[in-house]
């Protein structure tokens, strides 16, 4: 999957963004683990191998995902909003991730995370299947939103997502000159299989 | 070229109070800024500098009222406080607790709830279109909605002198009243070519614009570097919000922006009924700014808040609530975005995601089995609302990295359909309470079956375009933009919250000056009929026709 876009460098371009970007890249790459604590080791413990699980990530994931959830929970960074079926945003996690150890205990007998993979995946597809039903009195769907928003938004914002998707990140102040379907920057990097249609194989 | 834009410059000089030397703050404007005393009673206090609540503020400026804006959040500084990054611009979103619910809840912050000076404006795409006269009588022609107590030919001049203020670059405009617009249009990027040749297709006719970004340099402003990132705050100065387009002038005529400052109550006398102004919190202080009048503008859901967190003896179920109005017929877009799948690399995230749009399908058509319309514009999403589409697909995990990986193949169309003001879409206050001890606002959200033909309908126009533009596939998910209404103008207090000049019917000296006023939406992306009905308010009350509380 790392050979889409071969020999793009997304890190390689910092010293051509404005320096407050630049600052605020660097220091989410450098994301120290447990530098801000919101869970307890049980519910962290769930929550790496959910995180992991949700962005397709093994356990020595690259990108810090737990870490930049976990951060943002501690600092009560929400998205401005919740269902009115569900608990605020931190306690909607601690209950989900309880939850799912439950389930995991039920069907498998040990914690989620010490689950195996296939069992794990199992056990979060169901709760993604649940889509118009309950799980554990909560509306399922609200509860994937929740999962999926957060896993996103932490991937989505590291320069190594970015870089397996051909997306080079900060654009300030140099802009784009060359813009127009199929029109490359020289640092831009062309596909290299541009007919790996993921869609039409998933078909 | 000085010439060309004497006229404006005269009436607002924004532009040409912002620094020249590549810094994008005016801090030698802000630093002499006038600044009142709490105890100074005000010709007028403004609850919210957005849209709404900074037009205002320089109008009445300029027409030598004593005037202060309010604003909960900071008084942002381009090159300080915003990033060219997603993530990094959370900040840029209101995020103070508030509760969703009914059948069809309406996620708040990133989608539509800006914070600090400039509004939601600051992360608007840049879309400034003008509603069509048939949005301001929607009741007579199509039995839907309601009539404003304004009509376009009122509005019409409002429109032509804000789209000189911001400006907007576009091509002729078709659709509603046909119009130009002050600056030529952008040259678009892969998304809006994949439009442009869909559309050509199928014989729908598409347009440029209108983006409210000059196409050249406007003042100081410099010119766009088409980085793409005009929904994360505009760090060029290119992208019109009231920041640069309406503040520094106000500021320049002896207004004062009070940052940090969050309005928790409209104080009104319980003897005469009349405003004496706002109790705030700044630092942590309770504080009480005096003003002979007040304007609220902050927004559909804050505005409503605000007015039902002031109740009192006088007033027990909420300002301006003696009819069970406020906080009702709030409305949002249906906004369902399809993106299509090209060999070609679109790499939609270069160029603004303002590009190219078509308000062919804006009127009734009775074909189509259901009321009012829609417009389809491009969206261009950057990784993190990329992945909320894709994710909506079903994808997590391994699949979900690999249909990312696939990004710069795909182009994005999103369509604003005119979702019916409903009296039970609305605000009220939740037992929850914010930091300062308030209720925050509950926004109870449910469609009908109109919106819901409307939604299908505009998916499969945008499914038809990508395909004839060559797309193989084609992925769509239901969203929603915008917020209007929610304290709405009408003819009488049976019917709405304010009069026709935003006077509100219950307080005399009591104002509303922002999006919660519109009556109807169309399926115009509405920052420019906020900014126009806002100077037409300060028309009235500058000319006195409004004044005489």
């Amino acid at each position: 999957m790392t050979g889409r876009f071969p020999g793009f460098d997304v890190l390689g371009q910092a010293p051509h963004w404005d320096q407050v970007t630049r600052d605020l890249i660097e220091a989410r790459v450098r994301t120290s683990p447990q530098a801000v604590p919101f869970f307890s080791a049980e519910e962290r413990a769930c929550a790496r191998a959910l995180l992991n699980d949700l962005t397709g990530q093994d356990r020595d994931a690259p990108v810090p995902v737990l870490e930049m959830v976990e951060a943002r929970l501690a600092a009560g960074e929400t998205d401005g909003w919740r269902y009115a079926d569900m608990p605020e945003d931190g306690q909607a996690w601690r209950d989900t991730l309880g939850y799912l150890d439950a389930d995991a205990q039920d069907r498998c007998g040990t914690s989620f995370a010490e689950a195996a993979e296939q069992d794990r995946h199992r056990l979060v597809q169901d709760v993604q299947e649940r889509s118009g039903e309950d799980w554990h009195g909560l509306p399922a769907k609200h509860v994937w939103s929740l999962w999926t928003r957060y896993a996103c938004t932490a991937l989505y914002a590291h320069p190594d997502a970015w870089a397996e998707m051909g997306f080079p990140g900060p654009a300030y102040p140099r802009g784009y000159k060359n813009t127009g379907v199929d029109k490359l920057e020289p640092y831009e990097v062309r596909d290299a299989d541009p007919s790996i249609d993921p869609v039409r194989k998933g078909d | 070229m000085r010439s060309r834009y004497r006229e404006v410059r005269a009436r607002n000089e924004s532009a040409w109070l912002l620094p020249n030397d590549g810094r994008r703050t005016d801090h030698r404007l802000r630093q002499d800024m006038r600044r009142f005393a709490d105890d100074d009673e005000l010709d007028l206090v403004i609850v919210g500098c957005g849209a709404g609540g900074s037009v205002l503020l320089q109008r009445l400026a300029r027409a030598g009222w004593r005037v202060a804006a309010l604003d909960a959040g900071p008084f942002w500084d381009p090159d300080a406080d915003w990033v060219s990054d997603e993530a990094g611009s959370h900040h840029l979103y209101w995020t103070e607790p508030r509760v969703i619910a009914g059948s069809d809840p309406v996620p708040l912050g990133s989608n539509n709830s800006g914070r600090g000076v400039g509004g939601s404006m600051v992360h608007y795409a840049g879309y400034t279109p003008r509603f069509h006269p048939s949005d301001f009588m929607t009741a007579t022609l199509d039995g839907v909605g309601a009539d404003w107590p304004v009509s376009y030919s009122e509005l019409r001049p409002y429109y032509e002198a804000i789209e000189a203020e911001l400006p907007v670059a576009g091509e002729h405009w078709p659709w509603g009243d046909p119009h130009g617009y002050p600056h030529r249009p952008h040259p678009v990027g892969g998304n809006g070519e994949i439009f442009l040749r869909g559309a050509r297709k199928l014989g729908i006719t598409a347009k440029v614009g209108p983006v409210a970004i000059p196409n050249g340099r406007f003042g100081n402003r410099p010119h766009c570097i088409y980085r793409g990132f005009c929904l994360q705050g505009c760090k060029v100065n290119a992208k019109a919000s009231p920041l640069i387009t309406h503040v520094p002038d106000a500021l320049a005529h002896g207004a004062e922006v009070r940052p940090d400052a969050m309005v928790t109550r409209v104080a009104v006398d319980e003897h005469t009924g009349l405003a004496t102004g706002v109790h705030y919190v700044r630092d942590g202080r309770e504080r009480f700014q005096k003003a002979r009048m007040v304007a609220v503008a902050g927004y559909s859901i804050e505005t409503p808040r605000l007015l039902l967190n002031s109740a009192s003896p006088r007033f027990p179920d909420g300002l301006c609530n003696e009819f069970d109005q406020v906080g009702r017929y709030l409305m949002v877009q249906g906004a369902p975005q399809t993106a299509g799948r090209f060999d070609a690399e679109v790499r939609m995230y270069k160029a603004p995601p303002p590009e190219v749009s078509t308000e062919e399908f804006y009127e009734t058509d009775p074909a189509r089995g259901a009321k009012r319309g829609f417009s389809v514009q491009t969206v261009s999403p950057l990784p993190i609302t990329w992945a909320e589409h894709v994710s909506a697909q079903g994808h997590w995990g391994h699949a979900l990295r690999e249909y990312m990986s696939d990004y710069v193949h795909w182009s994005c169309l999103g369509a604003l359909c005119e979702f019916l003001a409903l009296p039970e879409n609305r605000v009220t206050l939740a037992e929850e309470k914010d930091s300062h001890g308030l209720p925050v606002a509950r926004f109870s959200y449910s469609q009908c079956d109109n919106d819901r033909a409307l939604a299908k309908a505009a998916q499969g126009v945008m499914e038809d375009i990508l395909r004839a533009a060559g797309a193989d596939e084609v992925i769509t998910i239901q969203r929603y933009a915008h917020l209007v209404g929610g304290a709405r103008m009408a003819a009488d207090e049976r019917h709405g919250v304010v009069d026709r000049n935003c006077r509100s019917f219950a307080v005399p000296n009591l104002y509303i000056t922002d999006g919660s006023v519109l009556p109807t939406q169309g399926s115009a992306n509405p920052a420019l009929t906020i900014m126009a009905v806002a100077a037409r308010a300060a028309d009235q009350l500058a000319s006195g026709s409004a004044a005489s509380a």
